[in-house]
């Protein structure tokens, strides 16, 4: 080899080393990694992702990680503090909040006219998934409650006649009460474990009874040790009889089957349930129905949590930004993808927009044969009753709750009366200082 | 290429002659140090050093500021209730776990030791749990122990031994018992491997002269067999008591510290702080309590060791 066919295949070698990190610089190939709860939906939304690539950057793949609902909160946090989170997240929306607080995810500003402003279903606002100081963060994906579930030959057997649509947290206890009593299963399971599934619980119980964590309207100042959350705890305290005992160390899934392989009467759960129950137990699927939760003696109200869940994207050492955003379009505005993702897990999976919430293929799937009524009770009327630890009451977003469910402080608080037999006015306290404690050590996230 | 001339001429030559005498035997061991001292610095030592440094600091994940704190983490600690209990439910985990490890590893070993046909099947069998990863043998375990539906409450009800189901992992009090079983079924196998082969390293002379003198079964077993067993045993011990202070994974996966924190050992409750509570620096001095009692451990150890040699 002579020196002049040295230089020139030293030139095409360099060419052809440097043309991967050209394309990388570009973000025009390689793995995109997307962060999903568990279940269907987010692996329909990846395929959706993937379909875009294939058509506009060939070299590009989207793959989906399903992280169980309680380690997404430590797998998140230590990703992100190794500073190499997944490209896309499908989180939980208090921890989404957590985030875009920290200013860790890229603003979406731009995606909001391109998906539509307009489209959204009514009593939903842009801001419920993720906004703050003025700006938008997550893309909605779907909003999800629980509400309360009934075997509804469970209380035929117990002798419940009045209609669940029409109970006080008195005649919930009843119910529970005469199904454990009257029948072979529990009256009532939800999770009461250490995680952030109870807070879910408890906090939607909370809102009901008239109290709160924090005031978002006044510098986010602490405000749950109150008599509603006294009463609240007290309240769980006198379910607590009537659930599994094994429910102190309950999480999601246990509280799915625990309904789904016929152990327990009632539960209060989102519709992934009756999917579940569909698999597993058709007799129990049958017999099973949604309605909102029970009322509050007092306030009337009968609120659930729902999850605005969206799609939001952590802005450091990620070279996708620009695919992402285009992707997440794609699969937004197209008529296909955002039916599959609703069909992939009935009646859990809420429709965000009213062009799909209208779609006549949307009842195509077979659930609206039999499931109807219940369906609606998840997509339209939830969202009468919405409301979640990160907007209290929908007054307001606060990036601390993302902190408080990463303690699991309220879960603490409750099973201190559970397990420990410890006065609710105590364990209240307990909770108040804790949340004291997250405030006074991330006041810089809000004020 | 090859030197048949000179090596014809000088006469034989050992192929390692020149690298041997380039290098002293010292700088030679120095030099197969190397590696592993690498390695080890890069993660045992730094790790180890950024943690103690970091016990003085305060530190929220994804915020750069590292504000010095002095001595508040450990003050923290020794504030925190929680912290309290991890701690002595580490002694109680550890404590019971090595206790039924070394009874139960001692029995097998003498099982195992039998000259029965067949027996190195059993031995074969017997490493089973020691070779599953930890992280399938929990989720199995959470099903076996599950109450309404798992194979141990369904057995012992079958069999008549209880009359209720037991909450094995709700119940405070039973689910420190399910996380030490656990503990103690994937671990006593080691402690039956280096029993076993130290049983296996016993003249069987003495054994024989025993009963001749006629010694019964239990004065064999008590004066020839556990006396020949004590140094292995003190290494087992010693070191199932580090690694069982230490561990993590097992605890985590079965009950994750609950219910309520009944299962907090210290490495959950630093696990907990750092990545639940976002409280790095309150982890990090949990990480440098753990190693002061495990190098009070090591310490033990070497005594142990050194007056064994003398």
């Amino acid at each position: 080899m002579n020196r002049r066919q040295f230089l020139r295949s030293s030139a095409a070698a360099a060419t052809l080393l440097k043309l991967p990190v050209a394309a990388r610089a570009q973000g025009r190939s390689g793995t995109v990694r997307v962060w999903g709860e568990p279940g269907p939906y987010g692996g329909v939304a990846v395929e959706g992702m993937n379909e875009w690539a294939q058509k506009h950057a060939p070299g590009l793949k989207f793959t989906i990680e399903t992280i169980p609902w309680s380690d997404v909160y430590p797998k998140l946090m230590t990703d992100l503090a190794a500073g190499r989170p997944a490209h896309c997240l499908s989180v939980e929306s208090p921890i989404a909040f957590q985030l875009m607080a920290e200013g860790l995810l890229e603003p979406v500003d731009d995606l909001i006219d391109r998906i539509g402003r307009n489209r959204l279903i009514p009593g939903a606002r842009w801001e419920y998934w993720g906004a703050w100081k003025g700006r938008q963060f997550v893309v909605p994906a779907h909003h999800q409650s629980h509400l309360l579930v009934v075997r509804t030959d469970a209380l035929q057997q117990a002798g419940v006649t009045k209609s669940p649509a029409e109970w006080t947290w008195h005649d919930l206890l009843t119910a529970a009460r005469a199904i454990k009593a009257k029948t072979k299963l529990f009256g009532l399971c939800f999770a009461l474990g250490r995680t952030i599934a109870t807070d879910y619980y408890v906090i939607s119980l909370l809102h009901s009874a008239g109290g709160r964590m924090f005031d978002a309207a006044n510098k986010f100042q602490v405000v749950f040790d109150s008599p509603a959350a006294v009463e609240t705890f007290e309240f769980i305290a006198e379910l607590f009889p009537t659930m599994p005992p094994g429910s102190v160390g309950y999480t999601f899934l246990d509280v799915v089957d625990s309904m789904a392989t016929g152990q327990s009467g009632m539960v209060f759960y989102w519709g992934r349930v009756f999917g579940r129950a569909a698999e597993v137990n058709k007799e129990v699927f049958n017999a099973m129905e949604a309605y909102q939760h029970a009322a509050h003696p007092r306030t009337g109200k009968r609120l659930n949590w729902n999850d605005f869940q969206g799609w939001a994207i952590p802005r450091e050492n990620n070279p996708y930004v620009r695919e992402i955003k285009e992707a997440l379009v794609y699969i937004m505005t197209s008529k296909e993808w955002p039916i599959r993702y609703v069909h992939s897990l009935v009646p859990n999976v809420s429709p965000v927009f009213q062009d799909v919430a209208q779609d006549p293929r949307l009842t195509a799937h077979p659930f609206f044969q039999t499931k109807r009524r219940t369906i609606f009770e998840y997509y339209t009327e939830a969202l009468k009753h919405a409301s979640n630890s990160g907007n209290e009451l929908l007054q307001g977003i606060n990036p601390l709750a993302g902190i408080v469910h990463g303690r699991g402080i309220i879960a603490q608080g409750v099973q201190q009366v559970i397990i420990d037999k410890r006065p609710a006015r105590e364990a209240v306290k307990w909770v108040h200082q804790q949340l004291e404690g997250v405030r006074r050590e991330h006041i810089r996230l809000v004020v | 290429m090859t030197t048949p001339a000179r090596s014809s001429v000088s006469g034989h030559v050992p192929p390692a002659r020149s690298a041997r005498s380039a290098l002293s035997d010292r700088q030679l061991g120095v030099l197969f140090l190397l590696p592993f001292v690498v390695v080890a610095t890069l993660f045992v030592v730094y790790p180890a050093a950024e943690s103690i440094r970091l016990a003085f600091y305060s530190k929220l994940p994804f915020r750069p500021r590292l504000t010095f704190v002095g001595l508040d983490n450990f003050r923290y600690l020794l504030d925190d209730p929680v912290f309290r209990a991890a701690a002595l439910q580490a002694v109680v985990w550890t404590g019971a776990s090595i206790v039924l490890q070394t009874v139960c590893g001692v029995a097998i070993a003498l099982l195992l030791n039998q000259a029965v046909r067949g027996i190195h099947v059993f031995r074969g069998l017997l490493l089973f749990p020691y070779m599953v990863p930890t992280v399938v043998i929990a989720l199995v375990w959470r099903w076996m122990f599950n109450p309404e539906f798992g194979i141990v409450n369904a057995s012992l009800r079958a069999t008549g031994l209880v009359a209720r189901d037991i909450y094995w992992l709700s119940d405070p009090r039973w689910a420190m018992v399910s996380t030490i079983l656990l503990n103690v079924w994937k671990f006593t196998p080691f402690v039956v491997i280096c029993v076993l082969a130290r049983l296996q390293s016993i003249p069987p002379e003495l054994d024989e002269a025993a009963q001749v003198d006629g010694a019964g079964a239990w004065q064999r077993l008590r004066y020839i067999t556990l006396p020949q067993l004590r140094t292995v045993l003190v290494v087992v011990i010693v070191f199932r008591t580090i690694w069982t202070f230490n561990k993590f994974e097992e605890i985590y996966l079965l009950t994750r510290g609950g219910p309520g924190t009944s299962t907090f050992n210290l490495a959950v409750y630093a696990f907990e702080q750092a990545t639940a509570n976002l409280r790095l620096g309150v982890a990090a001095a949990t990480g440098v309590t753990m190693l002061t009692f495990l190098f009070a451990g090591s310490v033990l150890y070497l005594w142990l060791l050194r007056r064994e040699d003398t």
